[in-house]
């Protein structure tokens, strides 16, 4: 649907300078992002489809009538109003959180004078590029050792950890462009390092970390492995989790199936939709400096 | 002198507050585990009991010579790997020197590359185990349509494209990633550099090669290193396309680990397996930090 | 038995403590049943037993086939997990956690509620093979078998159910011949196709010598049997799956089978409800594979107390109202065709496919349990990884035989 109202406001515009060269790159990343958008097209028509008409009916072919039973069905089957409620509390508390200690950490890196402060640095940012994945067993005899397993608090706390090195990173890039005029003023007035970094330096960040914030949002909202392995009892699964396990349940119920996929993507989908050009800034700041 | 050493108290005191939460919670949950998975690598554990035995080499020495599926594990992750660092960044590098461009609805192009970017890999793997699904599934269908019967196959089902069935899934996803890199990378090319190749008579060919080109050496340094760290991580994606199957011709480091660990519940074995792949990774990640370091000195 | 008593003490004090506490939990973790009649009738036992306990909040967390399997095993080196949990009663998976000691020993239930006379003898097997004590109770025993679709069979021309080996290949032929694909597996989850395995194990193999190789006494690649039916499996696979199988699960093979894209399915007794929900159950039928020998391919599922409990009187009056004959009557069918309680006996109006489970489980002699149960979690994962390789053509049946024996024998 997307694509079409797209593909028809550009036919009905004029392209470029009419050069040739820039016709035909355009229709082909056009043809390429029809492909790109095709899956989301499939999964939504299979979601509004019943059963038999998943099995009788082609691919493409529009629903019927929109089987809207489909997405109360995997609503209930699939616990979505556990897990939804989970990911909100778990996301809510650990991304404002998050950003806090790494804005807190990155500043005192960035313009405090540490003796050790490059080993610091380092030390965080190696953590970056350690894949969590291969410690997840340690992380659960860890988190295990605490009694934190089936916990708000024993997930979000590695989620902090590993959410910690990147933003850091980045902040502590940002802050360092920060001209030395402005926080020197105050201190030489007596005010603490506390007080520059909350009342100067935290507002002057915002737009860093709204696209930081936004960031993490997904990275938190998607994450499955750690979840799997810290999150056992379904009362505490977030979407992923039932996603996972709603599709070991019911594969063969593909309305609902797709439903499910439907109703688990859509948060993520609009919060990108909306805060888009945060997004991409956010990304280019950390890959620019980077 | 007193008050001296006061303020330098108070200084130190700011400092330790500001660093504590995120490096307490950083080294306890994300180093201290590394350092344990070295740990338990050398030891027998089965999850339950309460001794932990050293081993030894023994978990190593059976990963190596007596597990059946490491090497095919080790295997697919190297290709993988590779894979991951050509084609993504090739496509997105592409699909980036194109909205690089005036166009028309750039905006919304560049919006809809992007958006399997911030799916859930897991909801990626359901999403395409169903169009990959071999009776009902979309592509088996679309084949049938074009009278392509003959090219149906059991996307996830047959070791010989499973692996790659996958990989296509995985492109799906992070072609974005790379494409937003590259635009960033973009916008640092001086458009006077280019509008003067023109100038001299250079083609486009030749102005990307000679001009775009250098200037994105740093961005596709980096679209690289990330691609490769990211393809090491793939671990959603396989659980929930085929769990490693059929016949673990897709089993990953990663998620073997996991399985030895959480599922067989052999920590030492799977431990050991993880070290490896850390190893891998270390093996990249380290000169990649003595570039960075080395640049920052640089530019300062 | 002092520390038996003390912790046994420990857990009634705490239980009264916590009963002052207002509203009790009770957690039992067990499969999810994809046949509504299942689900419906753990419900109701949740009613019941709230209706009759005040106060008590029970809880069944129902999770996939292997998600179940993770789970449990993950609650067993942590602080957390339920009440009641369920397991295969075999040793590869009951027996596993008897022996790490995360099953209470239900000897004093047994006797306060005299359960070793209210339910079957085959169903009781396993309790009391793995640990000191009496461990679980059973809740459910199942057998495999196959169901036929009678119109694809009459397409092809097949008058009579097999009743040997041979019988059954050449029905499969026939079928073949017919364009039907004579039976379905789902490949993704292991356990499917390697029912197939078992039973041609135990066709090929005869009792004694698949016991000794499931318990791997003797060596597999010299014993010619196993190689043989490893041959067979890749027969089958070759030429009489429904194809392509190793892409799909055990659900989506179930709905190929219900639309009748199959003619047979190697599935339990609980099955019938499925097909009675999902297609016209008068055009099934039914028959024990023909292994040659015997023995019921099935297995006892049992409900365990967890030894982390602090509920355990609590938890054995679930479980004792769960298998009283009024529950069990009330309930009967939606687990599967024969009640783990003696006295239940199905109804007139019992589906026909039910009544001719009983049939089958009355004449059979002794079981043989699903390769799964029977064998340690490593050496499942790597029979499942062999399997699969023959299955999809990759590994010639000999060197499958010798992969096995080789990983055995570098467990020692």
């Amino acid at each position: 649907m997307n694509s079409l109202a797209i593909t028809a406001r550009l036919q009905a515009a004029p392209v470029g300078r009419s050069d040739p060269i820039l016709i035909a790159l355009w229709i082909a990343l056009v043809s390429v992002a029809v492909i790109w958008i095709a899956p989301f097209v499939f999964i939504i028509f299979t979601a509004l489809k019943s059963n038999a008409e998943v099995m009788t009916t082609s691919a493409f072919a529009p629903p019927t009538d929109a089987a809207l039973e489909n997405f109360t069905g995997a609503w209930e089957r699939g616990n979505f109003s556990t897990t939804l409620v989970n990911s909100v509390i778990i996301t809510v508390i650990k991304v404002p959180l998050g950003l806090l200690i790494s804005a807190m950490a990155a500043y005192a890196l960035a313009r405090m004078r540490l003796r050790s402060g490059k080993l610091l640095l380092l030390f965080v940012l190696f953590g970056a590029m350690i894949p969590f994945q291969v410690m997840l067993a340690p992380l659960f005899t860890l988190v295990n050792a605490f009694g934190l397993i089936d916990t708000y608090v024993g997930i979000i706390l590695p989620y902090l950890a590993f959410g910690v090195p990147y933003q850091v990173f980045i902040l502590h890039g940002f802050f360092r462009t920060v001209p030395k005029e402005l926080s020197e003023a105050a201190l030489i007035d007596g005010a603490s390092h506390i007080t520059v970094f909350s009342r100067i330096f935290l507002p002057m960040s915002l737009p860093v970390l709204a696209a930081l914030l936004i960031l993490d949002f997904v990275a938190t909202w998607n994450e499955f492995a750690m979840a799997l392995v810290l999150l056992q009892d379904r009362h505490m699964w977030t979407l992923p989790l039932g996603l996972m396990s709603f599709q070991g349940q019911f594969s063969n119920d593909y309305g609902q199936l797709n439903a499910a996929i439907v109703m688990t993507v859509l948060p993520a989908v609009l919060v990108y939709l909306i805060f888009q050009r945060y997004f991409v800034s956010g990304l280019m700041s950390g890959a620019v400096k980077g | 002198m007193v008050l001296r050493s006061n303020s330098l108290h108070a200084y130190r005191t700011e400092a330790l507050v500001l660093l504590a939460p995120a490096f307490a919670i950083y080294t306890v949950f994300a180093i201290w585990p590394m350092i344990e998975v070295v740990i338990l690598s050398f030891q027998r554990w089965n999850g339950l009991s309460a001794d932990r035995a050293w081993a030894g080499l023994q978990n190593y020495r059976h990963i190596f010579t007596a597990d059946p599926v490491y090497w095919m594990a080790f295997r697919n992750t190297v290709l993988w790997t590779i894979m991951s660092v050509i084609f993504p960044p090739v496509v997105g590098l592409l699909l980036a020197l194109g909205l690089n461009q005036k166009l028309f609805g750039r905006g919304s192009l560049r919006a809809i590359y992007y958006l399997p970017v911030i799916i859930a890999p897991i909801a990626v793997a359901t999403m395409w185990r169903w169009m990959y699904d071999p009776f009902f599934g979309l592509f088996n269908q679309v084949l049938t349509n074009l009278g392509l019967q003959a090219w149906i196959a059991d996307w996830l089902g047959d070791r010989s494209i499973a692996l790659y069935s996958m990989f296509v899934a995985y492109t799906w996803q992070h072609v974005g990633f790379s494409m937003v890199l590259f635009l960033a990378g973009l916008q640092g090319v001086e458009y006077s550099l280019v509008e003067a190749a023109r100038i001299d008579g250079a083609n486009r060919w030749q102005v990307f090669r000679h001009v775009t080109l250098p200037a994105l050496q740093v961005t596709i340094t980096i679209v690289i290193v990330l691609s490769t760290i990211s393809s090491l991580k793939a671990f959603d994606i396989i659980y929930g396309m085929t769990g490693g199957g059929p016949a673990q011709s897709t089993q990953m480091l990663a998620l073997w680990a996991f399985t030895q660990s959480m599922q067989i519940f052999d920590f030492g074995r799977g431990s050991a397996i993880s070290v490896t792949l850390l190893a891998i990774t270390l093996a990249i990640v380290v000169p990649y930090l003595r570039w960075t370091q080395k640049r920052e000195a640089a530019s300062e | 038995m002092n520390t038996g008593q003390f912790v046994l003490g420990a857990a009634a004090s705490l239980a009264l403590l916590s009963g002052t506490a207002g509203a009790e939990d009770l957690t039992v973790w067990t499969l999810n049943y994809s046949s509504n009649a299942q689900v419906n009738a753990l419900k109701a036992s949740e009613a019941e037993f709230e209706a009759t306990h005040p106060g008590v909040n029970l809880e069944i967390v129902m999770r996939g086939t292997d998600e179940h399997k993770t789970a449990l095993r993950v609650a067993a080196g942590s602080d957390t997990g339920p009440d009641i949990y369920f397991m295969w009663a075999g040793l590869g998976l009951g027996g596993e956690y008897v022996k790490a000691g995360l099953s209470r020993d239900l000897t004093e239930y047994y006797e306060k509620y005299g359960w070793d006379d209210r339910v079957s003898v085959p169903s009781l097997a396993f309790v009391e093979s793995f640990g000191a004590g009496k461990h679980g109770m059973p809740y459910r025993f199942t057998g495999e078998a196959i169901y036929y679709n009678k119109t694809l069979f009459e397409q092809a021309g097949i008058t009579a159910e097999p009743t040997t080996y041979d019988e059954l290949v050449a029905a499969a032929e026939k079928l073949k011949e017919a364009g039907i694909a004579p039976i379905t597996f789902g490949g993704t989850v292991n356990w499917h196709v390697m029912r197939l395995m078992d039973v041609l194990l135990e066709t090929k193999c005869g009792p004694d010598t698949h016991d000794v190789l499931m318990e791997m006494r003797a060596d597999w690649s010299t014993t010619p049997c196993a190689t043989e039916a490893f041959t067979e499996l890749d027969m089958w696979a070759r030429n009489y799956i429904l194809s392509p199988f190793m892409g799909i699960d055990q659900k989506q093979s179930a709905s190929l089978f219900f639309l009748g894209r199959a003619a047979m399915m190697l599935e339990g007794d609980w099955h019938v409800n499925p097909i009675n929900e999902n297609a016209d159950i008068a055009n099934f039928g039914l028959f024990p594979f023909p292994t040659g020998a015997d023995r019921l391919y099935g297995f006892a599922e049992y409900l365990y107390i967890s030894s982390k409990t602090d509920k355990a009187d609590l938890a054995a009056e679930y479980l004792d109202m769960f298998t009283t004959t009024a529950f069990q009557d009330q309930i009967k069918g939606a687990f599967g065709a024969l009640s783990v309680n003696k006295e239940v006996k199905l109804g007139d109006d019992a589906l026909d496919l039910h009544k001719e489970w009983i049939t089958i489980f009355d004449a059979a002699d002794g079981t043989f349990v699903n390769g799964d149960q029977a064998f340690p979690l490593d050496v499942t994962t790597e029979y499942f990884r062999i399997i699969n390789e023959v299955a999809s053509g990759n590994m010639d049946p000999q060197a499958a035989a010798d992969a096995m024996q080789q990983f055995i024998g570098n467990r020692a």
